[in-house]
Parts: structure tokens; sequence; C-alpha cells
């Protein structure tokens, strides 16, 4: 019987950060994949002469300069940040509604300084306000900073320093987006074009923390954002590069079926061909729903487990449309590289639509050459639009609808991209594939094809799910890792929550090792 | 710190708000009932019909052709619903013949719609030097259980890309993925025309003539023109020689999109045709013809390596390592498959990327034109054994 230190399941972000900071030190570990490819939604795939990005839009979290940004200071821990070739994001995003009456078009700069500048050309009397707003998000990047410091432990001592130093985290903590707006007296039109990166979270602003949200904006305009060249793919074969040459063994095309514990504890797997891998570590990658729902056997799933994902809601299903275009991005006049086009700047309104395929009229895009232009041959461009439906919209689309259904959507898209942007592009369209939840469900199987792990739903934010995180884990030597976890969705988060697995895990090696 | 003070409604509620997240968490989650989870859901279950890992079939019926083909109506060997699809898509069919085993693409003949009542439709002619078409017509009866992919490829009308209509260019059983499009169109799952040049080189090859003669008939979507290179006489629905641009000319509308599906001497002729027409590089789609059998006549294919055999260190996850034989001229995978190691394959034209496998140490062979690997797989050491040929000894995990 083989036995390792430890084994993770799932190769996605939190798996791949997870496995690859265990192998570092010098943990024997197996890292198990369903699929044939690292990476989970990290990945790229190939049409024609084109090669897609499946899901980055940009990476926030890697600052310029070395030590800066989270991500960054990951990768540098496991000797593979020159590894990558990075490609800059030129600007922030590009706001666009299709509310012809009421059309807003907004093209809003990474750096603070910058953005509050063009936000008072846009909205003059801003400026005050958005100050405001901009140092209390240093205040509380402040404070995260700190809450990080303390790596779980929240001690007497930890919670005095928090509720001396740190009042105005602690006063906003309780809040949503719209709430702390309100209280800054950002105006309306600047609310607008500020709350334009909600979509990345899942959430409206009535609903999203303004800590998760602030936090996320403050990173992506302090430190800009980049995209791997070889796109996600190339980050993920990274990863597992540094991994193996750490000693970590990967499986791919190998499915868990089973978590097997005895005694209360995670002692194995099993594969679907009957293979069987034992460890008392197991990180795991997967939903909570899969593992508490088929992986392990009823009678070991704690109650609790099954209260708390009978508790919360989906995040969001995830669609998107891959362009490969036989023209260059300044032919078709796409100028910039991220768009939000909405159907309306209220978010609360915008959430309510995405519930339903007819209504969704979202499309977050991305032209990846005004990042790097060399990502296709010469003369052509890369175009990708991600919509997010808020509730299980391709429930009763069968096999047999099911490609005139995403032929539809695409279409729409298609068809709104235009007229946001008042161009051409669909005689160009030399490659186009289309992913839709059915597509998440095959390669990753998140119930429903959910991209977004749990919804951020104001009760199950961010904050309350830090603060309880170390009283949730139910079954010794068993943690998870990736979006459905404390720091929710997102490349960041996810690389983030892997590797804080893997250090909660070699503390308990060490702790189990001293008994 | 900054000096900043930010209230929200104020301090005393605030602090309420910020000391009472953890209880209504707690209190959320504690108020949920503790019902099982479910075990699938209906997307997941969707997904599952349309993409399954394995699809067990049986031969329902088998009729003959005139030049040594057969085709083999499928249904399932586990009353499950047939996997839906694409017309043009191919199934990659699972084969063990000997101690050797294998894959092979085959188009899917029969329209979408047949999927849905439960029928598959493959077309196997013999290849001269065919190994698995050989196995297939000799051994394969009404009854016999196989084992499929679910259905794989790109080779599909696709219309926010592709002109309205098609001009199909079909080379022997490169007609099979064409019959599927023709029945799709006439059945109204695919809105499109269909102009359809079938090159042969006698009317003996020609497969479906009734089938395609039929649809052409009834649906005027379709028009089907017969190219046969041995015509000797002038006859109508025919034509001599060779599908050329001038014929391709004589038929096409003005905006069309080009479908090409053949053997590969056909590729290479319609290749330097296609350019004579001018017409952008979206509007002409290959299907894909496998790698080649013997690398040693691929442009590029050092001529020192021509005759070597190599060693080929394999491990398979978990098992101990093994060493075959693999010769330059043949892929890895085919080393792979004939020393019985079952490998994930399903284009076999490097393309899809299903049998990536990393390169621990060696040099091999991998020609331009079928060079599918992604960036990052390129760069980390990955190859795709369908396209790679050994130079010197290697070592591989799969």
């Amino acid at each position: 019987m083989e036995k390792w230190d430890a084994i993770v399941i799932g190769a996605g972000n939190g798996g791949l950060a997870a496995a690859a900071f265990l192998a570092k030190e010098g943990k024997r570990t197996l890292l198990i994949e369903r699929h044939n490819l690292p990476g989970g939604f990290a990945t790229s795939f190939k049409r024609g002469r084109f090669e897609f990005e499946a899901s980055l839009h940009e990476l926030c979290g890697f600052g310029k300069n070395a030590g800066e940004g989270d991500v960054r200071r990951m990768f540098e821990a496991l000797g593979i940040a020159d590894k990558i070739e990075w490609a800059d994001i030129p600007g922030a995003y590009r706001l666009i509604t299709l509310d012809d009456r009421k059309k807003t078009d907004a093209a809003m700069p990474f750096g603070v300084e910058a953005y509050i500048e063009k936000m008072e050309e846009y909205v003059p009397g801003s400026k005050p306000s958005m100050k405001k707003l901009f140092a209390l998000a240093e205040d509380i990047a402040k404070t995260t900073e700190f809450f990080g410091s303390l790596k779980g432990h929240y001690t007497t001592q930890a919670v005095k320093e928090i509720l001396k130093n740190h009042l105005n985290f602690v006063r906003t903590a309780g809040y949503s987006v719209n709430d702390v707006l309100a209280a800054l007296k950002v105006p309306k039109s600047a609310r607008d074009i500020f709350n334009a990166y909600w979509c990345y979270l899942g959430v409206d602003c009535d609903e999203v923390s303004f800590i998760h949200y602030i936090s996320m904006v403050r990173t992506y305009l302090t430190y800009g954002a980049v995209i791997p060249k070889a796109r996600s793919h190339g980050m993920s074969s990274a990863i597992l590069d540094a991994f193996e040459s750490f000693g970590g063994e990967v499986w791919f095309n190998s499915h868990v079926s089973r978590i097997n514990i005895e005694n209360g504890r995670a002692k194995s797997v099993t594969l679907l061909d009957g293979t069987r891998a034992y460890a008392d570590h197991i990180i795991c990658n997967a939903s909570p729903h899969n593992v508490f729902g088929k992986m392990i056997d009823q009678t070991d799933v704690p109650d609790y487990e099954l209260k708390r994902a009978n508790s919360r809601k989906f995040g969001a299903r995830g669609l998107s449309v891959f362009l490969g275009l036989n023209k260059t991005a300044d032919e078709l006049g796409i100028e910039d590289h991220s768009y939000f086009i909405y159907n309306t700047v209220d978010s609360k309104k915008q959430y309510e639509l995405m519930k339903k395929i007819e209504t969704n009229d979202v499309l977050a895009a991305v032209c990846l050459n005004r990042a790097d232009p060399d990502c296709s041959p010469k003369g052509t461009s890369i175009l990708y639009f991600t919509t997010l439906y808020t509730d299980d919209a391709f429930r009763d689309v069968t096999a047999e609808n099911y490609f005139k259904t995403k032929q539809a959507i695409a279409d729409r898209m298609i068809i709104n991209f235009e007229r946001a942007l008042g161009i051409k592009i669909r005689d160009s369209i030399e490659e186009i594939e289309i992913a839709t939840p059915m597509t998440y469900a095959r390669y990753t199987d998140t119930p429903q094809g959910v991209i977004y792990g749990y919804e951020a739903q104001g009760w199950d934010g961010i904050v309350p799910r830090i603060m309880m995180e170390g009283t949730e884990e139910t079954i010794p030597g068993f943690r998870f890792a990736g979006g459905c976890g404390t720091q929710l969705s997102g490349y960041s988060s996810t690389l983030a929550s892997g590797r804080n697995a893997a250090y909660k895990t070699l503390n308990d090696m060490e702790k189990e090792a001293e008994l | 710190m900054s000096r900043l003070k930010v209230v929200v409604r104020s301090d005393f509620i605030d602090m309420v708000r910020f000391a009472k997240m953890i209880p209504i968490r707690t209190a959320m989650i504690e108020k949920a009932p503790n019902y099982p989870l479910p075990k699938s859901y209906a997307v997941n279950r969707t997904a599952d019909i349309l993409h399954p890992r394995e699809q067990k079939l049986r031969v329902k019926e088998i009729s003959e052709h005139t030049c040594d083909a057969k085709s083999f109506v499928l249904e399932s060997a586990e009353n499950r619903p047939l996997a839906y699809f694409r017309a043009g898509q191919y199934l990659s069919v699972n084969l063990r013949i000997g101690n050797a085993v294998l894959t092979r693409p085959y188009s899917i003949a029969s329209s979408p719609s047949r999927a849905l009542q439960g029928e598959y439709m493959v077309t196997v002619k013999r290849a001269a030097d065919g190994f698995a078409s050989g196995f297939i017509l000799d051994n394969w009866e009404v009854g016999t259980e196989v084992s499929v992919s679910a259905p794989e490829g790109n080779f599909y009308y696709e219309p926010l890309r592709d002109a309205k209509t098609v001009i199909g260019i079909a080379g022997g059983s490169g007609i099979t993925p064409f019959l599927s499009l023709a029945n799709a169109i006439n059945e109204k799952t695919e809105d499109a025309q269909l102009i359809l040049l079938y090159g042969c080189r006698n009317e003996k090859e020609i497969l479906f003539k009734n089938e395609l003669d039929t649809l052409a008939e009834e649906n005027d979507k379709i028009k089907v023109i017969y190219v046969l290179s041995d015509l000797k006489k002038k006859k109508a629905g025919f034509e001599k020689g060779f599908i050329d641009s001038k014929l391709i000319e004589k038929y096409a509308p003005e905006k069309f999109s080009l479908f090409i599906c053949g053997p590969k001497a056909m590729y290479e002729f319609a290749e330097g045709e296609i350019k004579k027409l001018g017409i952008e590089k979206k509007y002409v789609r290959f299907e894909l013809f496998g790698a080649a059998n013997d690398a040693a006549k691929i442009k590029g294919f050092p001529k020192d390596a021509v005759g070597k055999v190599f060693n080929c260190t394999v491990k398979v996850k978990g098992d101990e390592k093994t060493k075959i034989p693999c010769m330059a001229q043949e892929s890895v995978l085919t080393a792979l498959e004939r020393a019985g190691i079952s490998v994930p394959s399903r284009c076999r034209s490097g393309e899809c990327g299903f049998c990536r496998t990393k390169l621990i140490s060696g040099e091999v062979f991998i020609p331009e034109e079928t060079d599918g690997r992604r960036i990052a797989d390129a760069k980390f050491g990955y190859i795709h054994p369908c396209s790679s040929y050994p130079l010197s000894d290697i070592e591989i995990h799969v």
C-alpha cells in the first residue's frame, strides 16, 4: 500500500497552489486531476490558428515590481514568477450600457489618481467623495494585511488591536457597497461607474460586501492587471512544473469518486477505475456540494456540512463566446481591452435580469490583442465575451436544443457588442466557440456549471467567512481549496486559498508529529 | 492609518452590524435543513448526455457497399441515450486487435436527429495499408459490442461563422460528414445550402448514391455533382476529371464556405486549387486526415533518422516504467498502441490534444502542420504523441 503525505484532489488554481506549496516543503504529494490538463478553469484551447484563453480576463494582485502583490509573492515563493511571460493590461475598463435613452459610456484608467481624475471628468464634483473613498480603501487594505498576519489566530490581543486601530474597517464591514458609497455621498453617476466591476464578484452592489469589493478595486487600480502571454494555461503549467520539480506526482485522466473516512478522519481516495491512494491529509479542490453529496459515505457526512451547504446559494454560472477574428483590433475599431456592457448601470436590476437567458444582456468583453498584440497571427485578433447567470438558467436546456440555444445567445451577444461600440465584427469571425454551463460542468463537474463557488450574498460574504474559518473544518485531515472557500472565487483568491490550505495542512502535520 | 473617520449609519449601529456578522451567519446555517445534497443536477446530467466519457454501443445492422466498404448502424448497448452531435463530427472507436489497443476516428454518416432515436451510422472503407479498417470489416458482426467516445471534432457548419452556402468537396469515404449534413438540412436541423462536389474514380466507388440523389431531388437546398476521374463519356449529373478551381467556380454562388473531406492526396491537390480562388481563410475548412503513417514522407523529417528504431520508456500513472521499441517513422502513439499500452487519443492528427503527454527526455520530430500544441505545452515539454516521431531514445509520462 503506497501512502502519500498528502493527496490533493483537483488541479484547479486552488489544488495546484496547495499541491505546489506542500511539495515545496518536501511533502510527498499526489495531485489527482480528472481532466488531461492542469488548471481547471485556468486553461486554454485551440481552434484553427487561434489559441483562446478559457477564462481569465485579467489577473490582479500582480504588481510591477518584485514583492508587490500577493499573487506575485506566491509565484516568487514557488520560483516561477519569471518563468511566465506577462503582458500588462492597458486600462481598467470601459463601461457601456445598452440603454439608448440613458447611455453610459466611460473608459476608466488604472492608477488611483488617474481614476479619480477621470471620474471627475465624467462626473464633475465627484472628486472629494472619491478621494475619501480611496483613502478608506487604504485603511481597509492595512486591516486586511493585519488579518493576513494573524494566519487564522484571532487572539484577544488581536481583537483588541482591531477594535482600537482598525475602526474604519469595523464600521464598514457590516455593509454593502451601496450603503457605504451613500454614506460617503458619492454622486449617483459616479457610483454607477465605480460599481462596474461588480460582475467579477457576481453579486449586486446592494448585496455584496463593501470590504470585498473595495479590496478588489483597490488592488486592480493600484497594481494594475496582467495576463500571462501563454494564456492561463501557461500559469497552470508553470505551477505544475514547480510542483513536479519539488518531487510531486500528478495523475491526469484520473477521477476521484470517493473520499474514504475512517474513524472520523479522511484516510484515502478511490478513483473511478478502482485505484486507491492513501494519505492522512487530503486537500480538495471540488465543490462541497459534490463532496458531501456524492463523494463521502452519507453516514460520514457531518450534519453541519449539510446545513451549511443547504443554507447557501450557488454563485454565478458562466457562458463565454470566443472569437478568432480575421482583422486587427484597429481595423475593427475595438479600442479597449476590457469592456463591461450592461443593460443597466443599476446592478440590482441587472442581477435580476441575469436570472434568465431571455433577459440577460450582460457581457464582459476582452480583446486580448490590446494587452498582447502578438497573441494571434498577424492581421487577426482575439475577442471573448463572458456573461453570468444568477440562477440555474440552463436547467431546462436539453441536449436536443443545446446547440441552437447557445448559438442564439452568442448571436445576441455579437449584436449587443456591435451596437454598444457602433462597429461591425460579424463578417470577420473566422473561429467561434461557445462555452456554456454544460461546458463548465463537463470539464470541472461544478454543480449546475457554477463558476463562482457560493454566492457572496450579504450574510455569507467574505468577512464573516474569514472570521469563522477556524471553526468550520469538520473532518480531521480534510480541507478545501478553491473558489468555494473563504476567499471566494477568482484567480488571485483561489490561488491564495490553495496556498493557505497548504500552510494549514503543514501546520497540522507539524502538530501531529509532536504528538 | 489615515485620520479619516468613516461612519455609515452611526458609531453604535456600525459596531452592532460588525458584531452581528458571525451570529447572523451561524443562525442562517443553523436554521437550514440537514437534507442530503443532490447527487446530480439537470445541467450536469445534460452535459453528461452531450459528452459521455465513453459510449458502449452494439452493431445493430450492417449494409455492404460496392467498393469494399460497409456501413454499421450502432445502438446503445447500455440503454442510454446516444450523445447528440453536430453533422460533421466523428466518433473515436476503441479497438483491441491482437495485443494492440488503439483508437480510430470515424465521421458519423447518419444525421443528428437519428441519434435522438438511438442510432449512429459509421462507414468503414478498406484502406490499402489499413490496420483498423480491415479488422473492422472482417470482424464486426450484428451484435458486436464496441466502445466509442462522445462525438468530437470541429468539422461542422456554424451559421455564426460560415457562409449560407456550403460547397462540400468530398473524396471517397470522405462523403460521410456531408451525408450527415445533407440529412440535417433536409430534416431542418441545419439551415444552409449544400452543393456537394463528390470525387471518385468511377461510379462503382460512389457511396450512398441513392440516398444522395433522393436528397437532392427532394430538397432544393441540396445539390450533388459526381466528379469521376475515369469517366469515359459525358453524362448528366456527372463531371469528368478532378475537383479543380474551375469546377468549383462553375457551381459556386457569390459567397460560400468550402468544406473538404477526403484522402490526403486530394487535400494536396485541393489546397493548390483553392489558392487560385483567392478566398478568405475563414471560408475554407479541412477535416483532419490523421497523422502520416510514414513520417519519412513529411517535409522536414531528418533523413538520417529513416529506418532507425529507438527505445521509448513509458510511465503510466503509478505504474512501473516499461520500455518499448519505437520506429522513427511511426508516431509515438502508434508504438504505444502496438505495445498494448492504453493511452488517451481521439483525433490522431495532432489537433485535439487528448493524448497530451510529458516528454521527460529525448528528442522528437513534430511536423509543423500537425503541431496543435498549446503555447505553454510546447514550452513545458509536452507532446501530442499522435503527431510526434522519435529521433532518439525517449522517456514519456502518460
